[in-house]
């Protein structure tokens, strides 16, 4: 392990941080509200000891995919650490581990909460909540890379490490430009989305605080019902952006180099958008009886489609009461997740793709034992890594799932409850059925419970491996010190 | 679309077809000059290595076809380089790739087949540039045994200059001199580098020589065989030359010292490829057997033969046999070393001159890409990885409105470690003092450890 460099990576990413604070306390004096200094002292504080670690570029600057995937684990946590602190100090969530718990939900784009008054919040700590979506959406060291000049080939390895799905391509040769590229988007996107909520006579700071929920696919709220006295308008305009967010930004980069035709063949896309649109369909037939008015019923059906599918967590309505058969199909949907290269989480559609056709193979060479078939995805043939990698990563998600499972119930809540609980933070979505549906919250948990689920979003954010990597004994070898010239 | 970004940093947008020894160097060095890149390869894990080792674009497939061509970019290429194994399938690349893109194109032929016919085919097919690494070996090696005394040697200004390397001897008179007092010699020459125990120093006037230590000196070849003579090292040409192995280059070699009346005896394994060496060398004696067989080599005279050339395709052979022939007598050798790694080791071992095919390919290519990053046109008339690649020597042609006309030398604000070891005024080499003045049409010889060096004024401050 070169730690050095490690170190000088995390020092960053707190000066990083340290800017970004600046946004809630620039919000506090916009409301005047007091609490913002707790965000000025925590900005100072991780500024001061960020500067120190990077002020001396380390001399070792190797770096290799094992460095990486620590550093973005660690990375996660510290923001996340760094981030709950003016939570604690200004006393709007007095608790250390709820307040971590909240922050990493919102880094991790999840949207748990464990507030059950969420308007009492101040204005600033609302905002910040709301921005820790945007930042963790796309990733903090993809911003890094796109801001801090690295050499050689060591900015693949943390990119890799934070960017989800089964293999990591560029959109260009320069990792710095590729980042650069994906932030831009990014940010136009969420500026398109603020412009059309605020042509629905959305407040100023509710329509950026919706659409960093939106474009992170996060889903934390300023209000308590989330967004369910909102407006059909504004629920239709989140409903495309949570879509839109959930898209692998390849093909959005495609759209922007003028290639529509290779956009619109993109596989990913088109299953995705299928799935969206078959399970629509079964849930209007399983649920035209309640909600009568065909308008409302097919606005709440894709908006709860897109809001669990892509991961964010919205509601326009209690889910929690819907026939069994759609809620069936919500959690279905947990698992799959968005595409891979999105801001959404879960499995990744591509996954499912990639397993599908996996075992459509093994089934023929039952029919055909001598037949050979490479399996394709986007029109190329599948490496044999990228399959081995997705049919572990399915694997040790279902083992990580299931040990959570177990963990949570020793608390003695229902199956429902535990079940979803750990689906909808492992794959980053916020709300689950029951105890914890929309209109609930995870307060209700007790400590070791919420650690346990915070493992999960991360783990379920970072793709599970950089987090693992973590508790291999190996890693963290001491330096070994080099050989002296005689 | 243009990549908004390359343009501001004028870095080009390079497709690389084949990640072999070469390709791969070429992706290091050029990745390190601020380019956009992207390589193409048929092998995934190449790719995927190539990938992850440096900061490039990679693309699985067959380069030579369309649409892998356009999934790289080649509409905004500025350069295409194909370096495969196939002479043939680099000259598609090119082809396809001259039909699509606006871009150079440069191509590795190896073929002795099409020798003769490259200008042609340069012509024909719309090629920049088409490197003949083993020809270029071999080119170079003949060079080495025309003046075995050398370590190496790099010619700039077409031949009229030389930067030569040699070891002082043990006894010699240049030992505990200084470098000033080598003027009482009479040669015009100027010494580039230093060598000592692994360490490389650009020397000033008060350096002291040593003997074992490897210099570096810039000088006319009269010049340098004058001072030869005077410091009493022989200089002539070898009579004869063992050649181990068959292979492309060992052909371009034996070719060429024949053409120099030096007597060539190749030992080569396989008996088809010993029949078609006699067809095509009728004046070189080929001896079939194995190369590795100490008896052999006994039996065809080692002990006597005046150079040794093992250009077997591994390494390891080359290196143990340059070893045993050192070991028999003080016969001139060549070790050519194809996957240069441990270099630390090979600097370390007595092998002679070590010649690295790999980065003599590279060097013609970045000299080629480096000219056309220039936007007034190509500067660079050539180019030298020296010492080990820690540094290069540049040759510069310089224009009318250069920032460094009319100024003398001692007043012009050079950048650190860099060395301006010759100017070719009219045809004539010149070795710089301080009140000597560049004018237009001038070229320039710069030894220096920076890289990326594209115009004459970037040696100024």
């Amino acid at each position: 392990m070169n730690y050095s460099v490690v170190r000088y990576i995390l020092g960053w990413i707190m000066v990083i941080e340290a800017v970004f604070m600046l946004l809630p306390c620039i919000v506090a004096i916009i409301y005047g509200e007091q609490q913002g200094f707790a965000f000025l002292w925590v900005l100072l504080g991780s500024a001061l000891i960020g500067c120190i670690n990077v002020i001396q570029k380390p001399k070792n600057m190797n770096f290799y995919l094992k460095e990486g995937f620590v550093t973005v684990a660690l990375s996660w946590i510290l923001l996340s650490i760094i981030g709950c602190l003016p939570f604690v100090i200004n006393n709007d969530i007095p608790k250390f581990t709820d307040a971590l718990f909240e922050t990493i939900s919102g880094f991790t784009t999840t949207g748990a909460t464990i507030l059950s008054d969420v308007e009492a919040l101040a204005k600033c700590s609302l905002f910040w909540r709301s921005f820790t979506h945007w930042i963790g959406g796309m990733g903090v060291l993809v911003f890094l890379l796109a801001i801090l000049p690295m050499a050689g080939g060591s900015h693949m390895n943390l990119m890799r490490a934070e960017s989800p799905g089964p293999s990591v391509g560029k959109l260009v040769p320069k990792v710095r430009h590729t980042a650069i590229y994906l932030y831009g988007i990014y940010i136009v996107l969420t500026i398109i989305e603020i412009i059309f909520l605020l042509a629905g006579k959305m407040g100023f700071f509710e329509a950026v605080t919706t659409a960093f929920g939106t474009a992170g696919t996060g889903g934390f709220g300023i209000r308590n019902d989330s967004l369910i006295s909102a407006s059909p308008y504004i629920q239709w305009v989140v409903t495309v952006f949570m879509i839109l967010f959930g898209v692998n930004f390849s093909v959005y980069f495609m759209l922007l180099m003028g290639k529509f035709k290779q956009a619109f063949l993109f596989e990913e896309l088109r299953v995705y958008l299928g799935i969206i649109f078959a399970s629509a369909v079964i849930m209007f037939i399983d649920m035209k009886d309640i909600i009568t008015e065909v308008g409302d019923c097919i606005r709440h059906i894709f908006f709860q489609i897109g809001s669990i599918m892509t991961t964010t967590g919205f509601s326009s309505m209690d889910f929690n009461q819907w026939p069994d058969t759609s809620k069936t199909i919500l959690v279905m949907l947990m698992f799959i997740g968005a595409c891979a290269g999105s801001t959404g989480g879960g499995i990744k559609v591509s996954r499912f793709i990639i397993l599908v056709k996996t075992m459509l193979k093994e089934l023929n060479s039952y029919l055909h034992p001598r037949s050979v078939k490479k399996i394709k995805m986007e029109g190329k043939p599948l490496e044999h890594e990228t399959l081995r990698a997705t049919n572990v990563y399915f694997i040790t998600f279902f083992l990580i799932f299931a040990t959570s499972v177990l963990l949570i119930s020793l608390e003695g809540k229902g199956m429902v409850t535990n079940f979803t609980a750990v689906s909808a933070t492992i794959n980053n979505i916020g709300p689950g059925l029951e105890l914890v549906g929309p209109m609930e919250n995870f307060g209700h948990f007790t400590d070791f419970s919420k650690y346990v689920l915070m493992f999960d979003m991360l783990a379920g954010r970072l793709e599970l491996f950089p987090l693992l990597l973590l508790f291999c004994p190996s890693v963290w070898t001491p330096k070994k010190k080099l050989k002296v010239e005689a | 679309m243009k990549n908004p970004f390359s343009k501001s940093k004028q870095g080009l947008n390079i497709i690389i077809v084949g990640c072999g020894k070469v390709g791969t160097t070429l992706v290091e060095r050029l990745s390190g000059e601020n380019h956009d890149i992207s390589v193409i390869d048929l092998k995934s894990e190449v790719v995927q290595r190539v990938v992850g080792d440096y900061d490039v674009m990679g693309i699985t497939g067959n380069g030579g076809s369309y649409s892998v061509q356009i999934e790289a970019g080649i509409e905004t290429a500025d350069v295409f380089i194909a370096v495969t194994d196939s002479d043939e399938l680099n000259l598609l690349c090119c082809t396809v790739a001259r039909k699509v893109g606006e871009c150079a194109a440069i191509a590795r032929v190896r073929n002795p087949d099409y020798l003769g016919e490259l200008s042609y085919l340069r012509e024909q097919l719309g090629i920049s540039l088409i490197i003949n690494p083993e020809w270029e070996t071999a080119t170079e090696m003949a060079r080495l045994l025309r003046m075995p005394t050398a370590l190496g040697i790099n010619s700039f200004a077409k031949g009229h200059a030389e930067l030569i390397k040699f070891k002082i001897p043990k006894g010699n008179i240049l030992n505990e001199k200084h470098i000033y007092e080598l003027r009482d010699l009479k040669c015009d020459l100027l010494v580039c580098g230093v060598e000592r125990d692994g360490e490389l120093v650009i020397p000033d006037g008060s350096t002291t020589l040593l003997e074992g230590d490897v210099v570096s000196f810039l000088a006319t070849p009269v010049n340098s065989h004058r001072f030869f003579k005077q410091i009493g090292v022989d200089t002539h040409q070898v009579k004869n030359c063992m050649i181990i192995g068959g292979g492309k280059t060992s052909y371009y070699l034996a070719k060429q010292l024949t053409d120099m009346n030096i007597d060539v005896k190749i030992i080569e394994r396989d008996n088809k490829r010993c029949e078609e060496l006699s067809l095509l060398l009728p004046d070189t004696l080929i001896i079939h057997g194995d190369g590795g067989d100490e008896g052999l080599l006994r039996e065809e005279g080692i002990e006597s033969i005046e150079s040794f050339v093992p250009l077997t395709g591994l390494d390891e052979e080359n290196i143990l046999l340059t070893l045993f022939a050192k070991s028999c007598s003080d016969t001139k050798v060549i070790t050519k070393i194809n996957r240069s790694t441990f270099t630390n080791v090979i600097d370390s071992m007595d092998l002679g001159s070590v010649m690295y095919p790999r980065y003599m390919t590279s060097e013609s290519i970045i000299r080629y890409v480096r000219a056309m990053q220039n936007s007034i046109g190509s500067n660079i008339e050539t180019l030298y990885h020296i010492f080990d690649n820690r540094a290069e020597a540049l040759e510069f042609k310089v224009e009318k409105d250069s920032p460094v006309i009319g100024i003398p030398l001692m007043e012009l604000k050079l950048k650190d470690k860099l060395l301006l070891a010759c100017i070719v005024h009219k045809g004539k080499i010149v070795i710089p003092r301080g009140n000597h003045t560049i004018s237009a049409g001038d070229k320039v010889i710069v030894v220096t450890t920076h890289t990326g060096f594209t115009d004459i004024k970037d040696i100024l401050k």
